[in-house]
């Protein structure tokens, strides 16, 4: 006991100083009691106290993080977490998402009215914000997993929150668990990891140059585990069954949320777990026997042409989005070819724009879905003419998601490809041209799918009378949204100065 | 005013904005503020073409000095790391070979509008897209950035989509998806050679990854060991890399053009659209392509040009005898003349791969010739549908009794369009003919025997022209709709007048006097002849 007297002191100065770095995430801690107090004694007095309460604790967050940006990178707390840019601009994307879930499920009619309240719910947001903050963060394998559950239990929460229905059940029930599953192979697979180099700190010397001695035989399963449980969260293929049943059944803001936040934080992590290893042919990563950019070369093939071409036969809106962001991610892991600041200025801000775009898309689908009940494709016959602003909003949405000019959807878009091809030109390697045709043909199969609305909504006719209805908030919460789309593509440098 | 060409492609877009904030009370205005912007945008075009400077000094092409109108301001700057920064200007300027595209743009859309006057459903949304598509054809022909070219290429393909769509025939849905998914596609890999080209360039006044198509068109621009370097020869799935991104944009433009085998969709976009938009389609959104072809295909990739240049010219031969083979056998009159466009263009691609003066001189005038041809000959077909919902050929006969002006403006845009001298199509064809015949000698691109296969292209349009005219318009009249028919077949009113007349005009014009486009152009295209031959 008296051998560790003398770090006493140490630790605590370090902790004392990692403090200052963690006002965002202890503003969180804060800004989850007080919610649930709020909820316990205020929320038969004013309902919207819990709402909020959120809404300004996630602003605080913002406005937070929005000052850390330019960091420079800082270990804190002995080396679990380490603050960077990079991680503040992944916190920054992840406040936007999440003041915008906060609007959207204040404005959802089934959350509101139902008997639960909508409290609880933001409580687990605020939880789960605090896990995707530590996930971007972390760089221990235990802090890794631990912020991992932490965001994936938050979700399962979330995605069952309602039940209401059998098909709510099931979504809660297969997506907690798939995830269970794939979480326990991670588990695992740090557990050989840390067996074979004796350290949790991927960044510790001894954890790579271990890695870049040994022979794959012995490591490859453990590292491949570790990466199935961050496919898992993105919903790359062979890992996304869960995705097109969970975005279905789940409530719409819960859907709008589960695909962005957690798969922006799966990239993250992603990016984390891979930097001590870059370049991938000096830390033998990529070998004679195994080749990890083969591997993600692969996958983001088969996630854009799965996602794609499933996303062809769907006629639920929810579902067709779901397809269209597995091929989304696919897309995005093109930008981690190039490990290198220009791949990821593209990829923050692919992410930001798809942020945008999926929030945009879930809002209106769902005011579509409150004001006329209809929630299939070949239902949204002739809506276009009773709806006009509402469906040309989701024209450009769906626009901008196929990537195409006049929306930041294609400045997106281009700066991926870019960073594919400057991957290609560094490595001349097969494998990645074929797989940059692919993304750009799947860019021309979405535009079938995506456009199967505007077909039934504009080009086709129906006899059914116009609902009466009044616009709510998330109209023009969305129609914002919509404008920042446009805007984006004449400004891009709005979002660039910041990366 | 050094804005005037921001002027001339935004305008349409101020007035689509504007039409969509005014109530529907104003419903029937609408026509008049987009009849009103083409007018202007007509009269600016014409300004601007009246003060051009054409000597060789200002002859443009690929010095950027020499543009006329040139536009600059700094757009996006990416720090992009590792490789450099990356620089996309708003650029915008006019050479003597993007000059008569914007007059023909604006005379077109002049057309075109007047030939709304049938659309009655759902008229803002109708306006504003014809407006916006306005815009983007105004600005593929003056921007010299590529990032900002491809925003407005694409810009066009959305209000098109709608356009066909929501206001075209029974196929329609299928009609308007298919020449968005075949125009996409060649877009999107166009998009990867983009991508490709400004890592290779260097802007050598600032050392920046530049867009900037006019230093593209400088191998000495090139990185050295860059993908598209002249000297690197880099292979890309074992082809050489310049040759492949040469085959590729040429592809994306030739859907556009289109040229045989990527001709498919046209027959189905001019026949399912409303009468205005099949308008725009043949009379400018093909001359995007074959514009395309010569602003970005052959200028930035001359030595692949020059390589490929027996299989272009094959392909323009084929396109010009399979078009007319096709319209030969049409017996919709909307479906013979898509065809007959198919075949006309044929002329552009096989006079723009001789590679000589007289041949590039002739694709360019054939352009115009046929955007304004084009867009009578679509006037005439909606007129004729407008009244009696009906253009099967044989459902028609001796209509010259029953309208004697219609059959007279029938009759001038069926004898230019078959190559009469005297008419612009015959100095245009000819040109083309010329530059193929003299190319075995000046260069050893094209063999003979092309040129004449592009001659019997010229003889089976005579034949289906005649043919039509003799079959529709002389003998007795015999209508399938009988006394009913007689009394809605109107001769041609006031509005049509005001816009065949314009386009009758020009067809004559470019016939007895083509020099005046060939004097405004010359210098350019002795300039492009001079890059290309290196």
């Amino acid at each position: 006991m008296n051998d560790f007297i003398p770090y006493i002191s140490t630790s605590i100065n370090d902790t004392v100083r990692s403090l200052s770095f963690f006002y965002p995430e202890v503003i969180l801690v804060i800004g989850f009691v007080i919610v649930i107090l709020a909820d316990l004694f205020f929320s038969k007095r004013s309902r919207q106290a819990p709402f909020l309460l959120a809404i300004v604790t996630l602003v605080i967050t913002a406005l937070l993080n929005y000052q850390m940006l330019g960091q420079l990178p800082v270990q804190l707390f002995g080396g679990m977490i380490v603050l960077d840019n990079l991680a503040v601009l992944f916190k920054l994307i992840f406040s936007f998402i999440s003041i915008l879930f906060v609007l959207f499920v204040r404005y959802h009619k089934p959350l509101q009215n139902s008997s639960k309240g909508t409290g609880d719910l933001f409580n687990i947001l605020l939880a789960v914000q605090l896990g995707l903050n530590l996930m971007v963060m972390s760089q221990n394998l235990l802090m890794i997993y631990l912020s991992l559950e932490m965001v994936s239990v938050g979700s399962y929460l979330m995605v069952g929150y309602l039940s209401q229905s059998p098909k709510q059940s099931e979504a809660a029930m297969k997506y907690a668990l798939f995830g269970a599953v794939c979480s326990a192979f991670m588990l695992y697979g740090m557990s050989l990891l840390y067996g074979f180099t004796g350290s949790l700190e991927i960044y510790s010397p001894q954890f790579v140059s271990f890695l870049s001695t040994t022979p794959f035989h012995s490591w490859g399963i453990g590292l491949i585990m570790l990466l199935i449980g961050i496919a898992f969260k993105l919903s790359l293929v062979p890992f996304h069954f869960w995705a097109p049943d969970v975005y279905e059944g789940a409530p719409t803001p819960v859907t709008a949320f589960l695909s962005t936040a957690p798969k922006i934080a799966g990239f993250g992590l992603f990016i984390r777990i891979l930097a001590p290893f870059e370049p991938l042919s000096l830390s033998g990563m990529d070998n004679a026997v195994f080749s990890l950019t083969s591997i993600m070369a692969v996958m983001a093939i088969f996630s854009m042409v799965v996602g794609n071409f499933g996303a062809i036969g769907q006629n639920n809106v929810k579902r067709m989005l779901a397809y269209s962001s597995i091929g989304h991610t696919g897309f995005m892991l093109m930008a981690l070819f190039i490990f290198s600041a220009s791949g990821f200025k593209a990829l923050i801000f692919y992410m930001v724009i798809y942020t945008i775009m999926n929030m945009a898309a879930f809002m209106i689908v769902d005011e579509i879905e409150e004001k006329t009940g209809k929630q299939n494709i070949d239902e949204y016959k002739g809506i276009g003419k009773d709806h006009k602003v509402l469906m040309i909003a989701l024209v450009i949405v769906l626009v901008s998601l196929a990537g195409l000019p006049p929306t930041a959807g294609f400045t997106a878009k281009f700066l991926i490809f870019s960073s594919a091809i400057e991957a290609y030109n560094l490595t001349g390697s097969a494998l990645l041209i074929t797989m940059i045709i692919t993304g750009a043909i799947s860019t021309v199969v979405s535009l079938f799918y995506y456009f199967s609305i505007p077909l039934n909504a504009f080009l086709r006719s129906t006899e059914s009378p116009a609902a009466d209805f009044r616009n709510s908030p998330k109209t023009y919460i969305s129609l914002f949204l919509v404008f920042l789309l446009l805007f984006f593509i004449i400004f891009p440098s709005a979002i660039q100065q910041y990366l | 005013m050094n804005n005037i060409l921001s002027i001339l492609i935004f305008l349409p877009l101020v007035a689509a904005l504007l039409i969509i904030i005014l109530p529907s009370g104003f419903r029937e205005r609408f026509k008049y503020i987009a009849l009103g912007t083409s007018i202007i945008q007509f009269f600016i075009t014409l300004s601007i073409y009246l003060n051009f400077n054409s000597t060789s000094s200002f002859a443009g092409v690929n010095k950027e000095s020499q543009f006329q109108l040139l536009e600059k301001v700094p757009w996006i700057r990416l720090d992009l790391g590792s490789i450099g920064k990356l620089e996309i200007d708003y650029l915008l300027g006019i050479d003597g070979m993007s000059l008569p595209f914007l007059v023909l743009s604006a005379l077109v859309m002049f057309v075109a509008t007047l030939a709304s006057w049938e659309i009655k459903t759902n008229l803002k949304a109708f306006f504003a897209l014809l407006l916006l598509l306005n815009t983007a054809i105004m600005g593929v022909f003056c921007s010299l950035d590529f990032f900002l070219f491809y925003i407005f290429y694409e810009l066009m393909l959305l209000p098109l989509y709608f356009l066909i769509g929501m206001w075209g025939g029974v196929k329609r849905e299928y009609a308007a998806i298919k020449f968005f998914l075949y125009t996409l596609f060649g877009s999107v890999f166009m998009l990867l050679v983009i991508i490709g080209l400004y890592f290779s360039v260097l802007n050598p006044a600032t050392g920046n990854h530049t867009f900037n198509m006019i230093l593209m068109m400088d191998p000495g621009n090139y990185l050295g060991s860059s993908l598209f370097s002249t000297v690197a020869n880099q292979n890309v799935l074992g082809i050489s890399a310049r040759l492949l991104a040469f085959i590729v944009l040429f592809i994306a433009f030739a859907i556009k053009v289109p040229i045989v085998p990527f001709h498919t969709w046209l027959p189905d976009a001019h026949v399912e659209a409303p009468t205005p938009v099949s308008i725009i389609l043949a009379g400018l959104l093909l001359k995007v392509g074959g514009y395309g072809i010569l602003r970005v295909c052959y200028s930035i990739f001359p030595d692949a040009a020059i390589q490929s240049a027996w299989w272009l010219g094959l392909i323009g031969v084929i396109s010009i005898i399979y078009g007319a083979l096709n319209a030969l056998a049409q017996t919709d009159l909307k479906r013979l003349i898509a065809y007959s466009s198919v075949s006309h263009m044929g002329f552009v691609t096989l006079g723009i791969a001789s590679g000589t003066t007289e041949g590039v001189s002739g694709a360019i005038l054939q352009m115009i010739s046929h955007g304004g041809l084009s867009a009578m000959l679509f006037f005439l077909v909606g007129m004729l549908y407008n009244r009696v919902h009906d253009r099967e050929i044989a459902h028609f006969r001796g209509l010259a009794l029953v309208m004697p002006q219609f059959t007279a403006f029938i009759m001038i845009a069926f004898f230019a369009s078959l190559g009469l001298p005297g008419f612009s199509a015959f100095m245009a064809e000819a040109f083309s003919l010329i530059g193929a015949f003299a190319s075995q000698e000046v260069n050893g691109l094209l063999p003979r025997w092309m040129a004449i296969g592009g001659s019997v292209g010229i003889l089976l349009s005579a034949a289906y022209f005649l043919w039509t005219l003799q079959r529709m318009f002389f003998g007795m009249t015999r209508l399938k709709g009988g006394d009913d028919w007689l009394s809605r077949l109107k001769d041609v009113s006031i509005r049509e007048k005001f816009a065949l007349v314009p386009l009758a005009v020009l067809a004559l014009a470019l016939g007895i006097f083509p020099s005046l486009i060939f004097n405004k152009m010359n210098a350019s295209v002795l300039a492009f002849i001079e890059m290309i031959s290196g």
